[in-house]
């Protein structure tokens, strides 16, 4: 399904991928359910042979509190150096300034870049703006946003309260752009339009192809690589450094530029196609820059492809080919150590859905049994729809199954039997929410607030030393453990089956 | 690359008043499910799209101070995580589901159902769905806290509502004159709630009486909410906040009232407030017990300020002698009390952020005027980051740095004035807060030693 440029409204995940949250079983299993490899699956509304397959999926009366898409434009287009986001809402939705701007702080200093606040202003709808509309307050709040910060674009995030009242925000944004002469870009991410918050990328990706990204390019440059990711260390530089490559980081931490230059760029990466999905086909479809299409650079089957991929589309294969050789042999000697102090210890992977892919093959390279993983959903096919990007089955025909793999939004109550089935030594974890539940279980959680920690070859070795570090941990939360009572009846920690509710409510379902 | 240069900017532009809120100092109505997870072993359930609880959570919790979500708060919290269905066709159906399945699953003395936008503008019927739980016998209750209502604040005070009705209910019985209800700092959003409500709970115990403190560590839980028609008064200790409940406790149960807008920090400020307690609860004999807590306190807090005075008084590289505080009117008015009164820094811009009703502006501006015998200054009512960093900018703090009482927003700006910040309020994402206070007798202590250290950190 190709990527629709034309409306301001993104596809969400479900229509165009057909994404899911809930599931339960073998990684095998679900790759094969996924598009991929076969097709949908029989009694489930299956495919329409244009967009993603179906896969069968698990839904049931509880849920926990998840994550919204605003939330993700929040932290994409909220972190643009040089442009302001408006967010088109009552008070509420402005309350996520706090952490984005938090992690926008420290992600700026971590890249060595002058530190600052993030430029988020609220419109602050209140009871009689959803009776009359907010589009006055709109248009204040983006002449605010100008006269105070003369930025270079502004984005508009809607809201669930703006999308039930129907404010029109494109004509506002329309008119303005006219009037100030700069992107004035309208990012559609309801909360309650998508099952997942990954279509809050896609929004934020969605706006940017449309209004920001240079058309028709005067200059191209054969040594930029754009890098889709989000606030991490500066690990690309240098590992494509080696190639004679350039790194442009989108979007998080950008400039207008840096995100207006991704048309001239060679090359587009990311470091998890959760994430880079959408803009990357994009920038192919839209601006033929390829994107490329390769497992994902975790661990050495993975980066080697990634690395060979790169060095194919930007004509660099003898380079490419010397630095896999060196690499390898560098990070060998500590590796062996790491394997032998690691050896028979257990991890648990709980992240975002391809960077799950990703970390347990980190973990299979240095020798720690992965059991179980739970991700936060499942996209059974990307954007580019390329079975060389098929990040599962990567994982799966080159470091070989994972038995008990979960499809869940977070969910803690489920959380707690999937542990108790793997028993992990630590588990691995981004989003907030499920450590604090391991915590209180004595189990340590390595939290990849850098996301960049475990790609590529030192990678491997970085996540090696990690686990070394949170295994000392293990005192800590242990002690904890026997003084603390879960907010669980006693009933539902019995279950071992962390989808008990959701069989129960789909009985024509049950059996699979 | 970076924006505006703020430094540029001549003082006087200090822009039109819009409806523009940048840098927010408070969340929405639903931001109560704080409250709710600040009562022991209760626990919300959210009837709202699926980003709101985490929001809320996860900025006036996680990232001010590191608070931790506790038992039923954080990522316990149910909610509906509405989508399209509910939009369109009503979210009651989900939400009986939901509650139907938390009470298999979760193990809770009390649970509040809170709704968001989605839910109080398609109009579900949320009083439909909770009675007949609550005929049952199941101990829930429920409160429309739609954002577009209003901030955490007025949703703090729909939740307690909410609660007193519903739960609470009618009550005939007697009263017992050593109890009293404490209604104060807004749970989780205040960044030392934690520590002060122990604080203030200790020191009412000190002078011989029993606190219904109702929220944190050292509250019993929902038996204490029980309790609370059986109190001889209600304490509300703020410029504003809890007046509201102390109104509807009055007229519900014929209660009366102390309102004391001060809260209190340091010996005398403390003192005061507790023979103004004491003297509230018609004790007119001063009981032994009580005067000898207060002594024995104060004698204590002088022993540690006459050690401190040492470097108070003979500190070579200069303190701060001129402070702005910017935030919520509670903090506000008792910070600037005791910079006043007890360390006698100079006044140079207060602001108050989380927008106090209108019928209580014009008294909190009194406080200001007569904040001491010999000072009078004055405060500002806003909520918008950029106008009060613009303020701030514009305010002559005389011949030397200011010492800033702020938030993380103020931390650049700080820097930018060449001063110091004490992160003091919502948000503060750069302090890890547990068990301390800044209120009352021990807590000013711990008051002087972050803001010296502070100072004293930064000379070389």
């Amino acid at each position: 399904m190709a990527i629709n440029l034309k409306t301001a409204v993104v596809e969400s995940r479900e229509q165009r991928l057909g994404t899911i949250i809930g599931w339960h079983g073998r990684a095998s299993d679900l790759a094969r359910e996924s598009a991929y490899a076969r097709g949908g699956c029989d009694g489930c509304g299956g495919s329409d042979g244009r967009k993603a397959r179906r896969v069968c999926e698990l839904k049931g009366p509880f849920t926990q509190g998840s994550v919204c898409s605003e939330q993700m434009v929040e932290c994409q287009a909220g972190n643009v150096r040089n442009a302001v986001l408006v967010q088109h809402s009552p008070i509420g939705c402005g309350t996520g300034q706090v952490i984005y701007n938090s992690i926008y702080r420290n992600g700026l200093a971590a890249r060595g870049l002058p530190v600052e606040n993030l430029h988020l202003i609220s419109t602050n709808l209140t009871e009689r703006d959803m009776v009359f509309g907010g589009i006055a307050k709109l248009e204040q709040s983006i002449r605010d946003a100008f006269e105070r910060h003369h930025p270079e674009a502004i984005f508009i995030a809607t809201s669930c309260a703006t999308g039930i009242i129907g404010d029109d925000v494109e004509s506002a944004a329309g008119h303005l752009e006219k009037e100030l002469g700069i992107p004035v870009v309208p990012l559609h991410c309801e909360g309650f339009k998508s099952k997942h918050w990954s279509t809050g990328f896609d929004a934020t990706q969605h706006g940017i192809l449309r209004q920001i990204v240079r058309k028709n390019p005067a200059k191209k440059d054969e040594e930029l690589v754009n890098v889709i990711n989000l606030w991490g260390s500066d690990v690309f530089s240098p590992i494509l450094g080696e190639l004679g490559l350039k790194v442009n980081y989108v979007v998080d931490l950008a400039s207008v530029e840096d995100l207006a230059k991704m048309s001239e760029a060679a090359a587009t990466v990311g470091f998890c196609y959760t994430l880079s999905s959408y803009l990357a086909a994009g920038l192919e479809q839209e601006f033929g820059v390829p994107e490329i299409k390769a497992p994902q650079p975790y661990g050495f089957a993975g980066t080697d492809a990634w690395l060979r991929e790169i060095a194919r589309v930007t004509h660099r294969e003898e380079r490419a080919e010397a630095y896999i050789a060196r690499e390898h042999e560098r990070v060998q000697p500590r590796l062996a150590e790491l394997k032998e102090l690691l050896k028979g210890k257990k991890g648990y992977v709980s992240t975002g859905s391809a960077y799950s892919h990703g970390l347990i093959a980190v973990l299979r390279e240095l020798g720690v049994e992965v059991d179980g993983s739970l991700v936060f959903h499942h996209d059974p096919v990307y954007d580019s729809q390329d079975p060389r990007q098929d990040s599962l089955s990567h994982l799966i025909d080159n470091y070989g199954d994972v038995p008990q793999f979960t499809v869940g939004n977070r969910q803690q109550y489920q959380f707690y039997a999937l542990l108790q089935q793997v028993k992990p030594d630590f588990i691995i974890i981004r989003h907030n929410g499920l450590a604090p539940l391991a915590s209180r279980l004595g189990i340590p959680a390595i939290p990849l607030g850098d996301e960049h920690h475990t790609v590529g070859y030192q990678g491997i070795l970085n996540l090696g030393e990690s686990i070394l570090d949170v295994l000392a941990h293990k005192k800590f939360h242990q002690d904890l453990a026997g003084r603390v009572k879960l907010p669980y009846k006693k009933w539902w920690l019995e279950q071992s089956d962390p989808f008990l509710l959701a069989r129960a409510s789909q009985p024509s379902r049950a059996a699979e | 690359m970076t924006l505006i240069d703020h430094a540029s900017i001549k003082p006087a532009a200090a822009p039109a008043k819009t409806n523009s809120i940048e840098q927010i100092r408070y969340g929405c109505a639903i931001g109560a499910q704080q409250t709710v997870a600040a009562i022991p072993r209760a626990i919300p359930i959210t009837h709202c799209g699926p980003g709101c609880t985490d929001k809320q959570f996860m900025n006036l919790s996680f990232y001010n101070g590191f608070q931790g979500g506790g038992y039923g708060g954080g990522a316990v919290i149910p909610s509906t995580n509405a989508s399209e269905r509910e939009v369109i066709f009503g979210g009651g159906e989900r939400l009986d589901e939901l509650i139907d399945a938390a009470l298999k699953i979760l193990d809770a003395d009390l649970f509040v159902v809170l709704t968001g936008c989605i839910s109080d503008l398609v109009g579900d019927d949320i009083g439909g769905v909770v009675s007949p739980y609550q005929k049952r016998g199941v101990p829930i209750v429920y409160a429309e806290t739609g954002g577009f209502r209003g901030n955490n604040f007025t949703g703090h005070e729909l939740v307690t509502r909410a609660i007193i009705d519903q739960h609470v209910g009618p009550y005939e019985g007697t009263r017992d004159a050593d109890l009293v209800n404490v209604w104060s700092l807004l749970p989780y959003h205040n960044t030392f709630w934690r520590g002060d409500l122990t604080e203030i709970k200790r020191v009412l115990e000190g002078v011989g009486l029993r606190v219904n403190i109702l929220f944190g560590p050292e509250s019993k839980g929902i038996s204490e909410w029980k309790a609370i028609p059986k109190a001889a008064f209600n304490i509300v200790l703020g410029p504003w906040l809890g007046v509201a409940t102390a109104r509807h406790l009055e007229a519900k149960y014929g209660q009366p009232f102390l309102h004391v807008p001060a809260l209190p920090i340091g010996a005398n400020a403390t003192t005061a407030f507790l023979r103004q307690v004491l003297a509230f609860a018609g004790r007119k004999r001063r009981s032994a017990r009580a005067e000898a807590f207060i002594a024995e306190e104060e004698a204590r807090y002088y022993k540690y300020l006459e050690d401190f005075s040492d470097f108070y008084a003979e500190y070579w590289w200069g303190l701060p002698a001129k402070f702005a505080v910017v935030g919520d009117a509670t903090y506000n008015l008792a910070l600037t009390n005791f910079l006043v009164n007890q360390l006698g820094l100079i006044p140079g811009k207060q602001i108050i952020t989380d927008n106090p009703p209108e019928e209580f502006r014009a008294g909190i501006v009194e406080h200001y005027r007569h904040i001491a015998d010999d000072v009078s200054t004055d405060v500002e009512f806003e909520e918008d980051s950029y106008t009060i960093h613009q303020k701030l900018r514009a305010t002559d703090f005389g011949h030397k740095a200011p010492i800033i009482f702020g938030t993380t927003w103020e931390r650049d700006l700080a820097k930018e004035l060449k001063g110091a910040i004490v992160e003091v309020g919502f948000p503060t994402s750069y302090e890890v807060v547990l068990s301390r206070s800044y209120v009352g007798y021990r807590g000013a202590l711990t008051l002087l030693e972050k803001i010296y250290t502070t100072t004293v950190g930064a000379s070389a």
